[in-house]
This record gives C-alpha cells, structure tokens and sequence, in this order.
C-alpha cells in the first residue's frame, strides 16, 4: 500500500514540480545556492573562531611567559609555531608597506641579481602622486635598460654625473628632481582646479615656467600676466615672479608687491586662493 | 526565505570580517610586546633542517626568510632603519583602506619617530593615497639646525626619548611624509661628512685643534699653543629650509688679544671672516680648512 502511496504521491510531487513555472525553478534553485553559501560561510566562521581563540590563549600564554612547547600533541606545537611565523610575517610585510609609504626604493633584485628595478614614489602636500620606475642593468658598468620617466626630464644628464661612481647620490637626485617636478604639475592641476577665474597661458613639461592671467579686481577689472620662473628645479616654487599689467600704477602698488612675494613663497594654488580671498583677484 | 538567508549571510560575512581583522590585530601585537624574543625562539626554528614536521612551516620559513632579506636591502638602499613599526587598520573594505602607522627608526645617527595616518581609496584602475595626519618627532644633537623645517610638522606627544629631545612647536601641516624622509636623509650625510671633516683635522694636528663640544657639533677651534690668545672658531652650521633645502654654511670667528690688534695693520681680524668666504669658494672646505690649521702651525 505504501509502495502505491509513495508511488502516487511521488508522482503527484514530480507533475506538480513540473507544473511550477520556470521562475519557480530558478527561485529555488537560487534559494539552494543562498542555503549553501551561508552554510560554508558559517564554517568558514567557525574555524576562523577557533583560529582567534588559539591565537589569544597563544598570546596569553607568551605573555606569562609560559614555556610556548607545554607537552601538547606534536600537532599542537606546530600551530603555534605556524601562528608565531605567521605573526612575524606579518611584523616584516608591516616594515616593507612602511618602507614603501615613506617613499623608499622598493629595490627589487631581477634575473638573478644581473638587475634591479627601482621606484621613485611622487608626493605633494601629503597626496601621493605617480610612481616612476627604472631598471638598472648591473652586469659589467650600472646601465638604465628601462624606464618610464617623461622625455622632458634630463634623466641621461643625471645619469652622466653619477650613476657610475655613486648609485644611492644618483636614486636620491632623481628622487628629488622628480618629486620637484611631480610637485610643480600638481600645483598647475590644483589652481586649474581651483581657482578658475585665473588662466593659464604658458607651462610646459617640465613645468619650469608658469605664466597665468589674473584678473585684477578693481573700479574696472584689469589683466595681469603672472610670469613664475623655476630655476632650480629640485624645488617647487619659482625662483623668479614677475608681474606684468598694462596700469603701471597697479602692478607697481603694495598690494601687488605682496602678490609676488606670495607667488614666491607659497606654492602656486595657494597663493593664488589667497590673493582671491583678499580681493585682490577675481 | 530567502532573505533570512541573505541576512544571515550578511552578517557571517561582518562576523568573518571581525574575526579575522581581531585575528590580525592580536597576532600583530604579540609581535609588537615580544618580538624580539620571539624573533630569538623562531631563529633556531628556521635554521633547524630536516623533520617531517618541517615541511608544514617550511613554506613560512622560506617566506619569513626572503621578507628579513628583502628588508635588509630596503634599509640599505633607503638609508633609513626602521626599529618600530605598529599598524592599526581602522578601515578596511574593497574599496577604502585607513590606516595609522608608528615607525621609529633612524637615518645615520639621527632618530626619529613618525607617526601618520594613511588613506587609499581604490578608484577604478587608480589607487588614491593620501596622508590624513602627520606627527614628527626628531632627537640628536645635529636637529638644532633642524627645527625650522621640522616646525612645519605639528607636535607628538613628549615621547621616551630622552632628555635631548627637541621639540617642535606648530606652524604648518603640510603633511609631507615623503619630503620630511628625503630632507632627513641628506641632511644626514651633510652632518656625516661635517663630523668626519672635523675628526680627520683634530686627529691629523691634535695640539692645535679642538672640538669642544664634540665631533657631532657645528663647531672647530684652531689654537696653537705658541701664540696664546689667537684662536680661530669655524662654525659649519647646515641650514635646512622649511622648505628643505639643505645648505652647509661655514663661518669664521678670528680673537686676537687686543695688544696684538695694534699690529694688525692689515685689518685681517676686520676681514678675516670674509676672506675665509673666498677661500671657500675657491679651495673648497677641506682644503680651506688645512689653510688655516696651517697658518697657526708654526
């Protein structure tokens, strides 16, 4: 009777199953899979659990200075050591990210120490900003074999001077006069950014000349031409500010006096804001 | 139904999250407390070969062997030693990373301790970096020159250093990281050079030459016993800009006893000073420098 039952029923289940749409299969078949993620991640959360827990009573155990090999099964002891390892690990992939952020090297050794490969990490003002990469061929005199540093910049010149005799005064060089110039780009992208109402006529790759158009605030507004020249360019601001306007009066007044010195002292965006927040341009 | 189990599986997925950031945070700070000795246990691990047991680590050791070496390249080529280094995640999803480093370490003979925060924020295929915080901390005794360009950086807290500490007041937050490495690096070797320039002098002419306050020191005294009252003090100061141009820069300080001044008919005590400029430029320090020893070496 049973056999008949189960029998009937069951074929009473499959034509009902096979009466139910195609979105009934495909809900429950997600259903399924919505079933079988949680399970495995409830595993997952489990021995992640058990893992803490070990590391703690592990963390508890070094700090009353208990012997760490306590007569636990040979496998025990293995995990520990494994969790120690792994906390040293840990401790030198903290040191290589902090070398990293504080803008080292990142000297990595190629094909078998015949090369190395070496990163220039940019910054401005706290906002990181390219990286630059080299890779120096090591096998009879140190040679650039490739790079991805801007044409524009006076790589083999520096090259010439000390690459040779000196490797760590030749990486500290361009570090500095690629920051420099890293620094001095951003500076033209932020006042672009920022202070719209000034334009800007003339800059170049190597952004060693800055030559803006401000309009002067006034009974009736006035263009002035700001020339920032940069002679050095380990550094980021301009070694030279002139300013220029048809009124003489006006580019020979205090206020315009001041201006200079800002575009002098201050990077350019801010002097720039400054001199807007003064009213001293539009 | 099915968002009971999409809850609970939200919620497993922050629990995981926890777990394993709570995993990460006691595994770093039983390095942080006993690292060194740790270090010490897990040396005779790593050097001991052979075991069946071995092969479960020996994939850790390898590891943890290449990262020590690796970091032994990184301090050379950086020319920075870092002795501490504490990570706290504050944030991290797929997207976002915040994060605040402790280093201490030191560049030469000068220590420092940094502590900034970090934010990354994966954009599309850029990854945004930028440092929210910066506090310096700087200690030995060549940072007198040091602090106009430190004082750009806001204040620690007073660390353990000790009593030579100098502070920095605030003036500016700039939070450049990367310039404060750079400055201190080349600040680093201007002093070393000036240490070893003034040691090679006091050790080539003992009797006439002193430092009375160190090799580390900015200053030389040049005196020779036989002409009592005339001394010559050299002062290499190395100035660092706020905005960390580093410029050695050498004076000098003629005394002559005042029944002497009655002979000087040509004013060198009056011009002594600027004479030494053009020796500079023309012979360079070292060189200038041996000049002068010279002139008193009778």
């Amino acid at each position: 009777m049973e056999t008949i039952e189960q029998g009937v029923l069951g074929h009473l289940m499959a034509l009902e199953r096979g009466g139910m749409g195609q979105q009934d299969q495909q809900e429950s078949q997600r259903l399924e899979m919505l079933k079988i993620r949680a399970m495995s991640l409830r595993a997952k959360r489990d021995q992640l659990k058990h893992q803490t827990d070990a590391v703690k009573i592990l963390k508890d155990k070094i700090s009353k200075d208990l012997p760490l090999a306590d007569g636990d099964a040979a496998g025990g002891f293995t995990e520990l050591k494994k969790s120690l390892l792994t906390a040293w690990r840990m401790q030198l992939k903290d040191l290589q990210r902090a070398h990293h952020l504080i803008g080292g090297y990142d000297l990595v050794e190629c094909k078998e120490g015949k090369s190395v490969c070496v990163s220039f990490h940019t910054a401005f003002e706290g906002v990181y900003l390219e990286t630059y990469n080299m890779e120096l061929d090591l096998t009879r005199t140190v040679q650039i074999s490739r790079h991805n540093i801007p044409p524009s910049f006076p790589l083999e010149s520096f090259a010439k001077q000390n690459l040779q005799k000196d490797l760590k005064t030749f990486l500290q060089t361009l570090n500095q006069n690629l920051n420099a110039l890293a620094a001095r780009r951003q500076q033209v992208c932020l006042l672009k950014e920022l202070v719209g109402s000034v334009e800007v006529m003339e800059s170049n790759q190597l952004c060693n000349i800055l030559v803006l158009m401000c309009t002067a605030q006034g009974e009736t507004p006035k263009a002035v031409l700001c020339t920032l020249e940069y002679g050095d360019l380990t550094q980021c601001l301009p070694t030279r500010v002139s300013i220029e306007c048809e009124d003489k009066t006006l580019s020979e007044s205090p206020q315009w006096k001041k201006n200079q010195s800002l575009l002098l002292e201050s990077p350019a965006h801010a002097a720039l804001l400054t001199m807007r927040r003064m009213g001293s341009i539009a | 139904m099915e968002q009971k189990y999409e809850e609970e599986i939200q919620m497993l997925e922050q629990e995981i999250e926890m777990l394993e950031a709570e995993q990460e945070e006691t595994l770093r700070s039983i390095f942080i407390e006993h690292g060194d000795r740790l270090q010490q246990e897990l040396k005779s691990v790593c050097e001991e070969r052979g075991g069946a047991q071995k092969h479960a680590l020996s994939k850790l050791i390898t590891e943890v062997r290449e990262l020590e070496k690796d970091l032994r390249r990184q301090t050379e080529i950086n020319g920075i030693a870092l002795n501490e280094c504490f990570v706290k995640t504050l944030h991290k999803s797929e997207r976002k990373l915040v994060q605040q480093l402790r280093l201490a370490g030191h560049c030469s003979v000068l220590l420092f301790q940094v502590e900034f925060a970090v934010t990354e924020i994966q954009e599309d295929d850029a990854l945004l970096r930028r440092v929210t915080e910066l506090n310096i901390v700087v200690d030995g005794v060549e940072f007198k020159d040091f602090s106009a360009f430190v004082s750009r950086f806001p204040i620690w807290r007073k660390s353990r250093l000790h009593n030579r500490l100098h502070n920095i007041k605030v003036v500016e937050d700039t939070k450049d990281l990367l310039l404060f490495f750079r400055t201190l690096r080349t600040f680093s070797e201007r002093c070393e050079e000036r240490r070893q320039t003034f040691q090679h002098f006091q050790e080539k002419y003992p009797d006439v030459v002193s430092l009375p306050e160190g090799c580390r020191s900015e200053l030389m005294i040049i005196r020779s016993p036989q002409l009592p009252g005339i001394s010559m003090t050299i002062f290499w100061k190395i100035d660092v800009s706020m905005e960390g141009v580093i410029k050695p820069r050498l004076e000098l300080l003629l005394k002559i006893p005042d029944q002497a001044r009655e002979f000087d008919t040509k004013k060198v005590t009056e011009n002594g000073s600027e004479y030494f400029q053009s020796l500079l430029r023309i012979l360079g320090v070292e060189a200038s420098i041996e000049g002068l020893i010279r002139t008193v070496c009778l």
